[in-house]
Order: structure tokens, then C-alpha cells, then sequence
């Protein structure tokens, strides 16, 4: 799996690419971590576009809601789009749709982040 | 009646060759695309708890995967020579839970039972197995 982070205005977005998987989901969670870091204040909103996604497991699940409390704990917007229908699925499945924030697209999801200057 | 075995030693290394493993299964037995990720996330869940749950100081636990085709179904068998340990007696997570309280363990069995058919659990002399099935189409 590849992991790139960009950032939009106050917003940091990770765009993970292939399969996360057990193999994998240990990086994806230290990249995660990442995103989050950023000075002099946290980003403002972390979006994850999972356009690329294959695949995910519950070791992928896990680091979606450890995230997901690491932005909660620092208030810091947290929200997901573009998942794969498989993907959206597994998200459905176990419930995590209720607790994360999920948009159709990129552009849906950048137009709910906040972007007012400090 | 399609059948494949394949044997691996219980370590997280061998996951993507469980992969392809059941990848090929699923060209050879010409299996719609759109189950194949069901069954992949089986696996893979199913291999996890192997080898989170399986390994004792210095012994790594050979998994054996079995997969049958009979008629419309397709049964998954996965063995293991570990301690006994039944996945299915976990309790199910709390999926109602909020972001905080949600647990972050217990579940790849949930996800399993959600979408297979069938599972269930025998301890056979020295061995774990777990059965799944599902109905898949051609």
C-alpha cells in the first residue's frame, strides 16, 4: 500500500492506494499518525480519500478508529470519502459508518471542512 | 465438485500467498468477481486470529486451508494444529457504541458471520478447525 499526504488550506488530506490489509495496516496507522502533525497548531480537518482503497480487513478498521479518537481528543475535523463499494460495505457492516464521517467524493468532502485563517 | 488445499506456516508473512491462493480457486472454478472479497476477508480474519492466538514459544502453528466447491456452495475449511481456541465464543463487539467506547478487537469474527452463510467451530484431536460457507455464483 502507498500513503500521500497533501495539504489543502487547513486541511491535511491522506490518500492511501491498494490493499489494507494486516500486512500493512501497522504503516498505515504511523502514517496517520503523521497527518495530524502540523505547525504551529494540528491541521484543522483530516480527510482520508480512500478513492484508491481495495481492500479492508478489521486490522484496516482499527486504524481508521484509532484516527478517528486521535482528531476527536485534538478537535480536529475527521471524515473519510470516495470508498470503493466493497470498502463501503465493510464500513456498513461494522457499524463504522455511524461513527465516521463518510462523503461520496473529495470535492463533497472538502466543501464541509473548515477553512476560515486563524 | 472443485476442490484445492493448501498448507502455510501460521505466520502473517504467508497471507498474501493465502491470497493467491484463493485467487487462483477463484479463476479455475470461474466464480463471479463480486464474492471473491467476502471470502478474501474470511481468510484473512480467520488466518489473523491464527496467528495472534495460534503460536506458543517457539512453535509456529502449520495452517491447512481447504476450499470445495459442491453445486452452488462453497465451503472454506481452515485448520490448525495451535492451542484450542474457539473464535466463535468471543462475545460480539458493541457496534452501537460510540467513537470513544467502541472496542477496537473481536471484529474480524463479527464481519465473518455477517457475511458467510454458515460458520462453525470443531476442536478435532489436536486441531482447530473452522468451517465457512456461502452460497456463490458462477
Amino acid at each position: 500500500m502507498n500513503v500521500r499526504l497533501e495539504t489543502v488550506g487547513q486541511t491535511t488530506l491522506v490518500i492511501p492506494e491498494g490493499r489494507l490489509d494486516f500486512g500493512s495496516a501497522a504503516l498505515f496507522e504511523k502514517q496517520l499518525e503523521q497527518a495530524f502533525v502540523r505547525k504551529p497548531t494540528g491541521p484543522a480537518a483530516v480527510i482520508i480519500d480512500c478513492a484508491g482503497l481495495e481492500y479492508v480487513s478489521s486490522a484496516g478498521l482499527r486504524a481508521f478508529l484509532l484516527a478517528a479518537r486521535t482528531a476527536q481528543r485534538a478537535g480536529c475535523q475527521f471524515a473519510l470519502c470516495g470508498l470503493q463499494p466493497s470498502v463501503r460495505d465493510v464500513f456498513e457492516l461494522s457499524g463504522f459508518s455511524r461513527i465516521i464521517t463518510i462523503y461520496a467524493d473529495r470535492a463533497a468532502a472538502l466543501a464541509h471542512a473548515p477553512t476560515a485563517q486563524p | 465438485m472443485i476442490e484445492r488445499r493448501a498448507t502455510v506456516p501460521g505466520d502473517a508473512a504467508q497471507l498474501s500467498a493465502l491470497t493467491e491462493f484463493l485467487r487462483d480457486f477463484w479463476s479455475s472454478a470461474d466464480l463471479a468477481p463480486a464474492q471473491f472479497t467476502s471470502f478474501e476477508l474470511a481468510l484473512e480474519e480467520v488466518f489473523t486470529n491464527i496467528v495472534m492466538h495460534g503460536s506458543q514459544p517457539g512453535r509456529v502453528p502449520q495452517v491447512e486451508v481447504s476450499l470445495v466447491l459442491a453445486g452452488d456452495g462453497l465451503t472454506m475449511t481452515v485448520e490448525d494444529d495451535g492451542p484450542q481456541f474457539d473464535p466463535l465464543s468471543l462475545p460480539p463487539p458493541d457496534i452501537t457504541a460510540g467513537l470513544e467506547d467502541r472496542p477496537v478487537g473481536g471484529l474480524g469474527v463479527f464481519l465473518i458471520r455477517q457475511i458467510m452463510d454458515a460458520v462453525s467451530y470443531q476442536r478435532i484431536g489436536t486441531r482447530n478447525q473452522l468451517r465457512i460457507t456461502k452460497h456463490v455464483t458462477r
